[in-house]
């Protein structure tokens, strides 16, 4: 109830998101195919200019088109972010769900373990690891990829904790079921919609961090166009064009928006399904009532915050 | 007060165990890496004999785990090692680069407060109105645009158009305090939106959850006025949560600097991590990863003992 009211934006936002993120799925796949000129094609008779009919969104420094390295550098950014959400996934949800079932010790071990990884800072250690160990775009993605397993453990430990007390888990579980028949039977069904919502968070903050990288100059070798490295050359060229970033800035931002809006459309759908166990505490209307819904809510948006944002 | 001592103890326990964890997880990775001195300062010329030569000078060829605790019980006395690229003590290079970072951070945290809570507060007094949605929106876009779009456009906007704030380069504060607060207004605000936002939006459902709870309407029966119901009344209860937001962000703060230090071109932690990096410098990457984890360490057990105050008078008033 109250997410619904939550969420900005109607049917329309959401149908506006899901066709930008059909658009750029699209591009991920075929950007390159699809670009008008060679990325790579100097013209140093046409340097830095603004739009025109040729060159649709100007050039860039060297006279390239800037267009065509919008498209051509779609699935570099694009498929690491894809490459780096699925790390995350595979490496921190399984280990989450599991932490749940662990005996007292092992618990604690795991949540300290994940206590360290989410003390690191982000982006530098993000860029030390792909920058140490070979600076390419496959070492920046897996850097990116376990760094944002941590979120991921969060989000299936609490919502593996939500299905562990309950009385049909207790009742498998004393009939002799192993932690790895509860999770594959029961708690995956309840875990997944949280995990689904938490990936496309996950995504888009993939994809701040893989431009962020490239905007350094980390994972990517110069030529090869990313939509981070475009920024990063346009910066230093901004009194001639000072309308430069804006492509790549755009791309970058509407993608984003994009798939944080799919985000809380899929949570607000699938938070009717994972809330009805505890139905009950939504719809009291005591005099604690506005406690309990203000609290409960944030409890799981709280944990997949952690995923949002670089 | 035995209570709060063991409260204290365990946050420290736990803070203990992160940063031990943490750092080794560093260490590994610059061991991992396979850089070795003499391929840092010699370059392609280097023999196995200059190799094996360097390696034990710098004690590289010592087991694993012995160099990981030396590394680590060094550099609680401060000693981080020599950098194999310019054999500048790290301790000097850090000593030099952090006050730069240290004033970026605390001026994005300072702004990320100030601004998160007036507007949180904002929102929540005018629940449901434009303010409120305005609010809601404007959070929503901060949290979508990366700082380093949100950079550019601030160097576009002050650097070009409106020249007020200097868009590139630090000025250190003991020779003209005037010209330091003005070059860290940009960075700090284009590194502060996300937390800010985030705060923002967690204090306005923390506070309006607060404002329909029965003491406020004791408070306002009793003939109080609304400024101070919400400030002495309603907010000290609904921090926590805008607090914590803070917490999340801490590390995001640290690692997040490196960009903005690049792009206003700032010698700081960040850049100072970023090029040492590319150079294959261990010893100076270690070194400053070290520090960050330190940093985020310690203003974890700051923000958890005030979180944990707030929380008990509030347990003690109930």
């Amino acid at each position: 109830m109250t997410r619904a009211s939550h969420a900005p934006g109607g049917v329309w936002t959401v149908r506006l998101a899901l066709v930008l993120v059909a658009i750029v799925a699209v591009l991920a796949v075929a950007g390159p195919a699809l670009a008008p000129l060679d990325p790579l094609a100097q013209d140093t008779g046409h340097l830095l200019q603004g739009t025109t009919p040729a060159h649709l969104l100007g050039t860039d420094y060297l006279g390239r088109d800037v267009l065509s390295r919008l498209l051509a550098g779609a699935p570099a950014s694009l498929l690491s972010a894809l490459a780096a959400a699925l790390i995350g996934l595979v490496v921190g949800a399984v280990p989450g769900a599991l932490s749940a079932f662990l005996p007292r010790v092992g618990e604690w071990l795991a949540l300290r373990v994940v206590d360290a990884l989410l003390a690191l800072p982000f982006i530098l250690f993000a860029i030390v690891f792909a920058a140490l160990l070979g600076n390419g775009l496959v070492q920046a993605t897996t850097a990116i990829g376990l760094l944002i397993a941590p979120g991921f453990f969060r989000v299936s430990r609490a919502a593996t904790l939500r299905v562990r007390d309950a009385q049909y888990v207790e009742a498998a579980t004393l009939l002799g079921a192993s932690a790895w028949w509860v999770l594959g039977r029961h708690v995956w069904r309840q875990v997944a919609p949280t995990l689904v919502v938490a990936s496309i968070n996950a995504l888009g903050s993939a994809l701040l961090a893989v431009a962020s990288l490239t905007f350094l100059g980390i994972g990517v070798q110069p030529p090869a166009p990313t939509w981070g490295g475009m920024l990063a050359s346009d910066l230093g060229y901004l009194a001639q064009r000072p309308e430069g970033p804006l492509a790549p800035a755009l791309a970058i931002v509407f993608t984003v928006g994009a798939l944080n809006l799919l985000a809380d459309a899929v949570r607000d759908r699938v938070g009717a399904v994972t809330a009805r166990p505890r139905a009950p505490r939504a719809t009291t209307k005591g005099p604690r009532a506005p406690r309990a819904t203000t609290k409960g809510p944030r409890a799981p948006r709280a944990t997949t915050k952690g995923l949002s944002r670089v | 007060m035995n209570v709060v001592a063991g409260r204290v103890l365990a946050t420290l326990g736990t803070a203990a165990t992160v940063f031990v964890l943490a750092t080794f997880a560093t260490f590994a990775l610059g061991a991992a890496s396979g850089s070795n001195p003499a391929a840092v300062a010699l370059g392609e010329v280097a023999t196995q004999a200059d190799i094996d030569r360097l390696n034990h000078l710098f004690g590289l060829d010592r087991p694993f785990l012995v160099r990981y605790l030396d590394w680590l019980g060094s550099a609680l006395t401060g000693d981080l090692g020599t950098s194999w690229f310019t054999t500048i003590p790290v301790s000097d290079s850090i000593a030099q680069a952090f006050p730069v970072s240290l004033s970026i951070a605390t001026g994005a945290t300072l702004c990320a407060l100030l601004g998160g809570m007036g507007l949180g507060i904002l929102a929540a007094v005018t629940r449901g109105g434009v303010v409120d949605r305005l609010v809601t929106v404007l959070s929503s876009i901060a949290t979508t645009v990366p700082a380093f779009v949100v950079a550019i456009a601030l160097i576009l906007v002050f650097g070009y158009a409106i020249p007020l704030f200097p868009v590139a380069g630090y000025v250190p504060p003991e020779r003209d305090i005037g010209a330091w607060l003005t070059c860290l207004v940009l960075p700090s605000v284009a590194l502060s939106l996300d937390a800010g936002a985030d705060i923002a939006r967690q204090l306005r459902t923390s506070l309006v959850g607060a404002l329909t709870e029965n003491y406020v309407i004791g408070a306002r029966v009793h003939g109080l006025g609304p400024a101070r119901i919400v400030f002495r009344h309603a907010l000290p209860n609904a921090t926590a949560p805008a607090l914590s937001a803070l917490g999340v962000h801490v590390p995001r703060l640290v690692g997040g600097a490196v960009i903005t230090e690049v792009i206003f071109g700032m010698p700081g932690l960040g850049r100072l991590a970023n090029t040492s990096a590319l150079q294959g410098d261990v010893p100076v990457v270690q070194g400053v990863l070290l520090v960050a984890i330190l940093v985020v360490v310690l203003s974890g057990i700051v923000i958890n003992l005030i979180i944990r105050r707030s929380s008990g008078t509030d347990r003690s008033a109930a």
